[in-house]
């Protein structure tokens, strides 16, 4: 997976201030901590998928592609879970047991992964890093230093696949070929690959934090260039999207489907 | 300034005074702390990195020894010597604003000093840009407008030039010469490529001042820059330095005066050969040797030890006709996004999908054969490399051979070990005693047994890149090295002793393909070049008639240094007489291997100069021709101003 490199595409979920993006999805996330049923945060996430597809004008296969981690993680959640949690037992074969309270707070464990998952990806897809900063700094009031360590950061994480795959070729030169002709790649291999990339990453976090430093990042006062302005639309924005998200517990509470975490106990 | 725990300082009195509009050239061979002092001034050395120093440091007039990085900053411009690692920020406008924004310039200014930045390092068309697409040359010229942005009371450069092509040479010098004379800036400058910045001024396109720095860290001269390259040039030459072209001629035959010289062109005449009866002797072989060559040497056990010194050149030997590596209509792209990336050697994947940079490569590589692939920054050649490596899919077409060996240009990207020793032990094959036969021959032979039980990341650039090398050279079973960029950033010492690696692999049966700006070090070991330009390969051939070609070098954005130009069109043009007796000597088999074959004159030259260390740094000592190649075949002591000793007695080790 590769998170944009290249300038964020314009969209209206682009255009919105990134402080109420990130502050929106962490009210969604803690609400639905709270919603253990499958049927609210399935809701959640098709509502927040149609709604990241159309607002932030993203092309469905990035946003599939985005999303398989999250996928992975769900079924890890749903199986563990399934096979797992004491309850009503559905059915069994030898050791394996699947029991009804397994499978409803699996199936909702993982729903509520995918809903996080869809809105996280739908603000990094639609957010540039410098108005995110930018905007964190100016709205939230976080300090110039950190805002930009954290971007470098950030740069340095965009660049760490390319100098993945340029270690592990490198490697790949030298090392002992298989029978079939293709190299050998053992779990070492991948250590000491994974070893190197953790020693170029820390050098140039150091270069960058002194290339940082000498141009001046932490005088104060400073300026912004590109201010980021917290606009009306942006409240509407944050207004819609809680509106929803009590909307859909709301109903689902009415209809009897929502469930609390009662249901762990 | 000293490292905990050593007792020798890093660098020791060194005192140094800029006025405003003045600027200043630091110059010392690797590792003399040309890098820390310009730390000591921006203050990582000691905010950031725990060494122990004392001393103090006055910016525009302030004492700032007590001030950390940031506060400096105020006054200080920085161009430092990784250019990837300045760059934060996504897009090159912002990237240019950061320091715009961090003192404090009002917005509605900031975009006119974006541009004021670009167009004076000559980066104004990169202003949109994405950070992540640009290549090592745009990302060092965008770096040196970040600089700028601020107006600085003083900049100091880091090696700004490393990875720039001749165009981006010039931007940079005219950046630095604006600056002098709007007489508001000091500009401070640490750099190799002394020849390359000085243009066709030689050392009066230099900054006007220069301080050297011996290996020890201490100042060995200071003053008005000719002065200091010309009573010294022979000190720095044996140090290692690359010095400009007029210095390293006056070091090495005692004359000044640089091209235009008749002393100097008659020297450099006679060592083409040129002169009847001359006699002088092919340097297949030559090794980084100051103040002496060994070319009575082959009777030498130390030379014998090298296991390489058949002096057979390429299209001599009976192996000369074998083709190594082979690539038919080859399509050369890095792979599209979302493709998978290539795993390992095995070009399994039938159709994959790449963006291509170049269509329709054909090439071969013959063993005994050093080749150079030539061309502009972006042309494809890192990636066909890679290709031919099998490191990347091709999209389409083939290679064939057997599997190749190659080196990258980051040497550290390649390193798996935690110990020199071991690190060149990776991947061999074999027993125990045939490993460390082969990591001792490889730590001699590259000057490395010094440091054989370091940390390879804890080692000095040069010796990175000797490491890399000899770790890879050491997969005896490989006849193809394939190299990128080998002699990138390395001071004269690494860049000759790597030439000479080359030139004894092929020597070996070996065939060498490697990428490379610098056209004399091309001249000098290449057998042949391959251009590539607009997506192709617009030239293949023997390197000194494809070099004498105008419009190839025109379209891949080359320009012949002074020496190279000139002897392409003296010695060359004059060896046209000599043309017939030369085709009959090549026409000749050779009986023996070790007989003198017809070395172009050039090349000659070129291997000469490499070979060559200082005469005495005074011209009236060595007026005496004779007197001269008598100290340059026998291994002569060596001139009383010269390195010390260590050095020499490893060089001829």
């Amino acid at each position: 997976m590769t998170f944009a490199a290249a300038p964020i595409p314009d969209s209206p979920l682009a255009r919105r201030n990134p402080t109420v993006k990130l502050a929106v999805l962490f009210v969604v996330s803690v609400a639905l901590l709270f919603v253990l049923d499958p049927v609210t945060p399935t809701a959640i996430y098709l509502l927040g998928l149609s709604g990241v597809l159309l607002a932030g004008r993203l092309p469905g296969r990035t946003v599939l592609r985005a999303q398989l981690p999250f996928w992975a993680f769900a079924f890890g959640v749903f199986s563990v879970n399934v096979l797992s949690r004491p309850g009503t037992v559905l059915w069994q074969e030898g050791l394996l047991r699947v029991t009804v309270e397994g499978l409803t707070v699996g199936a909702a464990l993982a729903a509520r992964t995918l809903a996080i998952g869809i809105l996280a990806v739908g603000f990094v897809l639609t957010t540039d890093s410098l108005r995110l900063m930018t905007s964190l700094h100016q709205n939230a009031r976080l300090p110039a230093r950190p805002s930009y360590a954290l971007m470098a950061g950030y740069r340095l994480l965009q660049l760490l696949p390319g100098e993945w795959s340029a270690i592990r070729a490198a490697q790949a030169v030298r090392a002992p070929l298989r029978g079939d002709g293709t190299v050998r790649a053992g779990p070492s291999a991948f250590g000491r690959a994974a070893f190197a990339l953790l020693v170029l990453a820390i050098r140039r976090g150091e270069r960058m934090a002194q290339s940082l430093e000498s141009r001046g990042l932490g005088l104060a006062p400073r300026t912004v260039w590109h201010p980021v302005r917290l606009r009306a639309a942006d409240l509407v924005f944050a207004g819609a999207v809680l509106g929803v998200l009590g909307a859909v517990i709301g109903a689902a509470g009415m209809l009897g489907l929502l469930a609390g975490p009662g249901v762990l106990f | 300034m000293r490292a905990p725990g050593r007792v020798d300082p890093l660098i020791a009195d060194v005192s140094l005074q800029l006025a405003a509009g003045e600027r200043m050239l630091v110059v010392g061979p690797s590792g003399s702390g040309k890098s820390s002092l310009l730390q000591v001034l921006t203050g990582v050395i000691p905010f950031s990195q725990n060494l122990e120093s004392s001393g103090e440091v006055h910016l525009d007039g302030v004492e700032v020894s007590d001030q950390p990085v940031v506060q400096r900053s105020r006054r200080l411009g920085v161009v430092a010597q990784d250019p990837s690692a300045a760059i934060c920020l996504a897009r090159v406008d912002e990237e240019v604003a950061l320091p715009l924004e961090n003192h404090g310039v009002a917005p509605g200014q900031i975009s006119g000093r974006i541009d004021e930045a670009l167009a004076r390092s000559d980066a104004s068309a990169l202003r949109e840009r994405v950070t992540g697409s640009l290549s090592g040359g745009e990302v060092q010229r965008v770096a040196l407008a970040a600089a700028l942005a601020a107006r600085p009371a003083v900049l100091l450069l880091d090696e700004p030039t490393s990875m720039l092509d001749p165009a981006g040479v010039r931007a940079v010098r005219r950046a630095v010469d604006a600056l002098a004379d709007e007489g508001r800036t000091a500009v401070l400058l640490v750099e190799h490529r002394l020849d390359e910045i000085a243009g066709a001024d030689g050392a009066r396109g230099l900054p006007e001042r220069t301080v050297a720095l011996d290996a020890q860290g201490r100042v060995l001269a200071s003053g008005p820059t000719e002065q200091v390259l010309s009573e010294h040039a022979g000190t720095l030459h044996d140090g290692g330095c690359w010095l400009p072209l007029d210095s390293e001629l006056l070091a090495i035959t005692g004359h000044p005066g640089g091209l235009d010289s008749p002393a100097v062109r008659a020297w450099l005449r006679e060592q083409s050969g040129a002169v009847a009866g001359a006699g002088v002797a092919d340097p297949v072989v030559f090794e980084w040797a100051p103040g002496a060559r060994h070319g009575d040497g082959r009777s030498d056990a130390a030379v014998r030890d090298r296991g390489a010194d058949r002096a057979g050149w390429p299209h001599e030997g009976p192996q000369g006709t074998d083709v190594l590596l082979s690539a038919r209509s080859l399509i050369v792209g890095r792979p599209a996004p979302g493709a998978r990336a290539a795993r390992g050697f095995a070009r399994r994947r039938r159709a994959p999908v790449v963006e291509p940079v170049l269509r329709d490569v054909d090439l071969e590589l013959r063993a005994g054969e050093v080749v150079a692939l030539l061309g502009a920054n972006g042309s494809g050649k890192s990636t066909l490399l890679l290709t031919l490596a099998g490191l990347l899919p091709a999209g389409g077409g083939s290679v064939t051979g057997p599997r190749p060996s190659m080196v990258f240009q980051n040497p550290e990207l390649q390193f798996l070990a935690h110990r020199v020793r071991d690190e060149i032990a990776v991947g061999l094959t074999g027993g125990p005693d045939r490993i460390d036969e082969i990591v001792d021959r490889q730590l001699r032979r590259h000057r490395l047994e010094h440091v054989a039980d370091r940390e390879p990341h804890r080692l000095s650039g040069g010796e990175k890149r000797r490491l890399s090398l000899a770790a890879m050279l050491a997969h005896d079973d490989r006849p193809v090295l394939l190299a990128d960029e080998p002699a990138f950033g390395l001071d004269r010492r690494d860049t000759v002793a790597t030439a000479a690696a080359f030139r004894r692999e092929a020597a070996a049966g070996r065939g060498v393909l490697f990428s490379g700006h610098d056209l004399r070090f091309v001249a000098t070991v290449a057998d042949r070049v391959i251009v590539l330009a607009d997506g192709a390969v617009a030239a293949d051939g023997p390197t000194l008639p494809v070099l004498q070609d105008a419009h190839v070098l025109r379209r891949a954005g080359l320009e012949l240094p002074p020496l190279i130009a000139w002897l392409l069109a003296e010695v060359e043009a004059g060896a046209e007489i000599d043309a017939e007796a030369e085709a009959e000597a090549e026409a000749e088999p050779e009986p023996e291997p070790e007989a003198e074959v017809a070395l172009p004159g050039t090349v000659r030259v070129l291997r000469a100069l490499y070979a060559a260390g200082s005469t005495s740094p005074r011209a009236d000592t060595a007026d005496d021709p004779g007197a001269r190649k008598a100290h340059q075949t026998a291994p002569a002591a060596p001139p009383p101003a010269s390195t010390p000793s260590p050095r020499r007695s490893e060089a001829l080790r």
